[in-house]
């Protein structure tokens, strides 16, 4: 038997949540809000196993969701961080402010 | 193995510490390589709530791929930054009091920081723009409290039903993992290899050498890298 109750892991994974998405908002470089990011896509993968756990512990393709996100946080991130580097080079800023422009 | 259950509850409330606080001195420290730091402690605190919660395998995995793979590469981009140490922020910045709490260390006390006032969070010293944080952030602080509080609340007012509770640990919980991810996810399995295959093309397309110049204060590096070797000593 587990002591910690199923509503502590999702109190736990909403907090992280609420922080992520205001990093997400409130940061001015993209490396930050890509952080942000991370920790979004931590505390949806925090749910989904306190879920697994308590609810299906004989079915494991909710821990093999949560092997696909954290690839695709990863892949997502490279990408976001190649597009940066590329923005920096033509506009010489890393703001996101300042990333207004759809130009070439 | 069987964690009695005051032991549970002091482990569980040990790293979801950890995880919360990190992610929050991530979102409010004004130096961005404290910032991946803080990343670093989060991530080993969800770790280790993975292992609280029976699942072994994605722990390690969560370990060996976020920590061991993209805090690297945030950290690499953080350094190729300007000012990721934060000192030059912090010296600047008039901060709230978590942030303060978060940038501790930080600022050197110089004749030339003189604090701007923090309207908004922008802050203009000697035309340059120097700032942590967007201009949303007034209200971003409220609706992240916002957030927080409905979804916190919403779980300890209306708790979950009382879930089935008859896992124990598997030993073999990644052997079922590959079989399910060779068998029943086998077209997700070669659908992600395909995707982190179309992302290492698309981030070394982007990121080449392209025919718009380096920014200038680049260019002492480019010039160091171009220049022949000097003639080797005689004698």
């Amino acid at each position: 038997m587990s002591a910690v109750p199923l509503s502590a892991y999702l109190v736990v994974g909403a907090l992280l949540f609420a922080i992520g998405l205001y990093a997400i908002v409130a940061q001015r470089t993209a490396v930050m809000v890509l952080m942000g990011i991370e920790v979004v896509l931590n505390a949806v993968g925090l749910n989904m196993v306190a879920f697994w756990r308590f609810l299906r512990p004989d079915d494991y393709s909710a821990q093999i969701f949560v092997i696909a996100i954290v690839t695709i946080g990863a892949i997502e991130m490279a990408v976001g961080l190649a597009l940066m580097m590329l923005i920096y080079r033509s506009q010489r800023t890393v703001k996101v402010d300042d990333f207004e422009e759809l130009r070439g | 193995m069987e964690i009695a259950p005051a032991l549970q509850i002091v482990l569980f409330a040990v790293f979801a510490a950890i995880s919360v606080l990190g992610a929050l001195g991530m979102a409010t420290t004004m130096s961005m390589f404290r910032s991946g730091v803080f990343l670093m402690a989060s991530f080993f605190g969800v770790a280790a709530l993975f292992l609280l919660l029976l699942a072994d395998l994605l722990s390690l995995l969560q370990v060996m791929m976020y920590l061991g793979g993209m805090l690297v590469m945030i950290l690499f981009m953080v350094l190729f930054s300007s000012d990721p140490g934060g000192s030059m922020m912090a010296g600047m910045m008039t901060m709230t009091r978590v942030e303060k709490a978060f940038s501790r260390g930080l600022s050197r006390p110089s004749p030339m920081a003189t604090p701007h006032g923090a309207g908004g969070g922008m802050d203009m010293a000697a035309g340059h723009d120097m700032s942590m944080t967007t201009p949303a952030r007034k209200w971003a602080r409220h609706f992240g409290w916002a957030v927080a509080v409905v979804l916190s609340g919403a779980l300890v007012l209306r708790p979950v039903a009382r879930a089935t509770e008859r896992a124990l640990p598997d030993p073999r919980s990644p052997e079922r993992i590959g079989d399910l991810l060779m068998g029943k996810y086998m077209i997700a399995f070669e659908g992600a290899g395909l995707l982190i295959l179309l992302g290492i093309f698309g981030a070394v397309l982007l990121a080449r050498p392209s025919e718009r110049p380096d920014p200038e204060d680049r260019g002492h590096l480019r010039a160091a890298v171009d220049a022949p070797p000097p003639p080797p000593e005689e004698g």
